[in-house]
């Protein structure tokens, strides 16, 4: 169901003035790609939308000397187009084109993709295996968390009544990174299953490691015992070997339209090997 | 619990400019920028396929990027520049991705077309000099159930530089 009505504050202050009249059966609109074709389905019966999109506080790619920062209303053609992006953020980058469509992506925010809570959001996974951490902000205050804790189940996350994604925080760790996906079809499909590699290799040797899976458990997952297992490992077939062994058994999918459960399991392992071997080429 | 008084008003009083000409208009705030297109301005080279993002046919460039416009909303076109189908010229010639889609045979029905031009404009604009894979990549979010998409790649093709 469309809303009775959407405003559209144009700075923080607009938006807290909002937040005071506005009666409480409210959401954010941002890039609109996820709630608006929702509202079209009637799963989403919110009867006021508050448009963020016009909030320039939360428009930034910008860097610190140890961090990347995102506004969550950047969206991903921007982040296709940033020089910091391509710089600093390799995971992020291989994700972008299997994002969507091109014209989705011109309208697609990263905060939106985060907020939606899908368990196959592309961005949001390779955010996650790039360590990102994410900034909320309700009335004046910003708290911060890693953005995996922030997934708690399937469209389900720790933002409270109100709260705002304001942006995005990303250590710089000096690393390759791959994103790899299967789908139905090349482009402009949901995922069946999708990997995220954040890696470096020196000399044969992983040296620093971070897996992200989506579309394989109820929320985006991390993979803590294949980290673990590959970590300071001289990489070889037989290690590869093991640890798609491993990454299968972390992994929780089931059967729905887009794949089955066993084969999505198999496939983890498929990916990860690939995504290796997409960073060293 | 006592509902807290709604000052808001549903009217909201949109600003943007659409193929060139500055529009002023109140507008219902939940219309999509498809709906307002279409049914406030007139403007029917839009169309309205799948409704949900997927197909293409509703394809506008706003500020110089294509969108679908049947899952935006009207609100989030306020200040900006929105050029449709019927805004595409070249000064008062038949525009010439138009024009090679006519002379390649890139149409059957029509239904597809205006968004397969915008998508086409939206990449050529940005690479003049674009290959056979940028092409598929640009339309991969516009869908085409009479062709088979040889023409319409080919007609884009024409156009790219080089």
């Amino acid at each position: 169901m469309f809303p009775d009505l959407i405003v559209k504050p144009l700075s923080l202050k607009e938006l807290s003035k909002t937040l005071l009249s506005l009666p409480s059966d409210r959401k954010y609109l941002a890039g609109g790609t996820d709630l608006v074709v929702r509202a079209n389905a009637d799963i989403e019966n919110s009867r006021y939308w508050i448009d963020i999109s016009g909030l320039e506080e939360l428009r930034y790619i910008k860097e610190t000397a140890k961090s990347v920062l995102i506004g969550s209303q950047v969206k991903a053609s921007e982040l296709e187009d940033s020089r910091i992006i391509k710089k600093h953020l390799p995971t992020l980058l291989s994700a972008l084109p299997h994002f969507a469509s091109p014209s989705l992506r011109n309208m697609a925010t990263l905060g939106g993709n985060c907020a939606n809570a899908s368990p196959s959001a592309d961005l949001a996974c390779a955010l996650v295996s790039e360590e990102a951490y994410i900034a909320l902000y309700l009335k004046g205050k910003k708290r911060k968390m890693l953005l995996k804790d922030f997934f708690l189940g399937l469209r389900k996350t720790a933002l409270r009544k109100d709260e705002l994604i304001w942006g995005f925080e990303i250590p710089k760790i000096s690393h390759k990174g791959a994103y790899m996906k299967l789908a139905l079809r090349s482009s402009f499909a949901i995922s069946k299953i999708g990997i995220a590699l954040s890696v470096r290799i020196n000399q044969n040797k992983v040296e620093y490691l971070s897996i992200a899976l989506v579309s394989v458990a109820p929320k985006i997952i991390t993979a803590p015992k294949t980290c673990d297992f590959l970590k300071n490992k001289i990489l070889s077939p037989e290690i590869l070997d093991k640890a798609a062994s491993i990454i299968q058994k972390e992994v929780n999918p089931i059967t729905d339209i887009r794949s089955d459960g066993d084969y999505r399991r198999s496939m983890a392992g498929v990916l990860l090997k690939k995504a290796f071997k997409e960073v060293l080429k | 619990m006592k509902m807290k008084k709604n000052k808001f008003n549903k009217i909201f009083s949109l600003k943007c400019i659409v193929n060139g000409e500055k529009i002023e208009r109140d507008i219902d705030s939940s219309l999509t920028l498809l709906g307002f297109l279409r049914n406030d301005l007139n403007l029917k080279g839009t169309k309205e396929g799948c409704g949900d993002g997927e197909c293409g046919a509703c394809m506008a460039l706003v500020s110089g990027k294509a969108v679908n416009s049947c899952i935006m909303m009207a609100v989030q076109a306020h200040g900006k520049s929105v050029i449709t189908i019927e805004g595409l010229k070249d000064k008062n010639k038949l525009h010439h991705i138009k024009k090679s889609f006519i002379d390649e045979g890139a149409v059957q029905c029509g239904f597809c077309t205006p968004g397969m031009i915008i998508s086409a404009q939206a990449l050529l604009k940005t690479k003049p000099k674009a290959n056979i894979k940028d092409i598929k990549e640009a339309l991969s979010g516009n869908i085409c159930r009479c062709t088979g998409y040889e023409k319409i790649i080919g007609a884009v093709k024409k156009c790219a530089k080089g």
